[in-house]
C-alpha cells in the first residue's frame, strides 16, 4: 500500500453512527408496525362481526314475531270462520 | 422445524447484529452519499430490510455480506433517486493553506469528499477497498461486476485522486 492508501484507509475508517441509532432501530422494527396493523384490523373484524351477529338476532328476533303474527292471524280467521258458519246453519 | 428453530434463534440476535453492523452499515453509506441524515435513513432501512429476510441468513458472516451488499444497492439507488451530487462541488473543496502532515485531518476530509465525486460504481468500489478492508474478487462478488473491471475502477479512481490532490498541493510526500 503506498501513502495514497494508507490515507484513504484512514479517511474512510468506519464511524459510529448518530447517538441511539440502534435503539431507534430496535424500537421501531418493522414487525412492530405490521403487529399493529393486525391488531388494528383484529379489532374491526370482531366489531363488525359482532354488529352483524346483533343484526342477524334482531332478524331472527323480526322473523319470530312475524310468525306469531300469522298465527294469531290465522287463529282468529278460523274462529270467525266457524261462527260464521255456526250463523248461517 | 429446524429451520424455524434456526430462524427463531437468529431473531434473538437481531439485536446484536444491529450493534455489532451499525458502524460497517451507517459508514458505507456515509462515505458514498457523503450526507449525514440520509445515510442514517438508508443504514435503518437496511437494517429493517436485514429484519425481513432474518430466516435467509444463515450465520453472522452471512448477515456481514449481505448488509454489505444491500448497503451498496440501497446507497446506489438513493443517490440515482435524489439525483444529486455531493453537496460541496469538487471546485469548492477547500484549498489548503498549508501542505498537509501525515494524518492531517484536512487531508482526510479533503479525502472523503474527493472519494464522494467518484462515479457510483467506483466511489463504492473505493469505499469498499479502503472502509471495509475488502480484496477485489470480494468486492466483485458484492457489486455482480468482473474482478477486471473492480481492478480498474480501483486504478483509475487512484490515479484521478492523486491528480486532484496534487493540484491542491496535497500530493505525494
Amino acid at each position: 500500500m503506498d501513502w495514497l492508501e494508507l490515507e484513504l484507509k484512514r479517511a474512510l475508517a468506519p464511524r459510529d453512527p448518530p447517538p441511539g441509532f440502534a435503539d431507534r432501530i430496535l424500537g421501531r422494527k418493522p414487525g412492530f408496525h405490521a403487529r399493529r396493523w393486525m391488531a388494528a384490523a383484529a379489532a374491526v373484524i370482531v366489531i363488525a362481526s359482532a354488529g352483524y351477529g346483533y343484526r342477524w338476532r334482531q332478524g331472527l328476533e323480526a322473523k319470530r314475531q312475524v310468525m306469531l303474527a300469522v298465527r294469531i292471524v290465522a287463529l282468529k280467521t278460523s274462529h270467525i270462520q266457524a261462527q260464521v258458519k255456526e250463523l248461517t246453519r | 422445524m429446524i429451520g424455524l428453530e434456526r430462524a427463531e434463534q437468529i431473531e434473538c440476535d437481531f439485536p446484536e447484529l444491529v450493534r455489532r453492523y451499525q458502524a460497517m452499515v451507517f459508514s458505507l453509506a456515509w462515505h458514498f452519499l457523503h450526507d449525514r441524515a440520509v445515510a442514517e435513513e438508508v443504514a435503518q432501512e437496511v437494517f429493517f430490510s436485514l429484519h425481513r429476510n432474518l430466516g435467509s441468513i444463515r450465520s453472522p458472516a452471512h448477515a456481514a455480506f449481505w448488509l454489505r451488499k444491500v448497503t451498496a444497492q440501497r446507497a446506489i439507488d438513493e443517490d440515482r433517486r435524489r439525483r444529486r451530487r455531493p453537496q460541496v462541488a469538487l471546485a469548492d473543496v477547500p484549498e489548503p493553506a498549508a501542505k498537509a502532515s501525515a494524518a492531517d485531518p484536512l487531508l482526510g476530509e479533503t479525502l472523503r469528499r474527493l472519494v464522494a465525486t467518484l462515479a457510483e460504481v467506483p466511489r463504492m468500489v473505493v469505499i469498499l477497498r479502503y472502509q471495509e478492508d475488502l480484496e477485489p474478487s470480494e468486492i466483485a462478488e458484492l457489486l455482480e461486476i468482473p474482478v477486471a473491471t473492480v481492478k480498474s475502477h480501483l486504478q483509475r479512481s487512484l490515479s484521478l485522486l492523486r491528480e486532484k490532490l496534487a493540484r491542491r498541493g496535497m500530493g505525494e510526500r
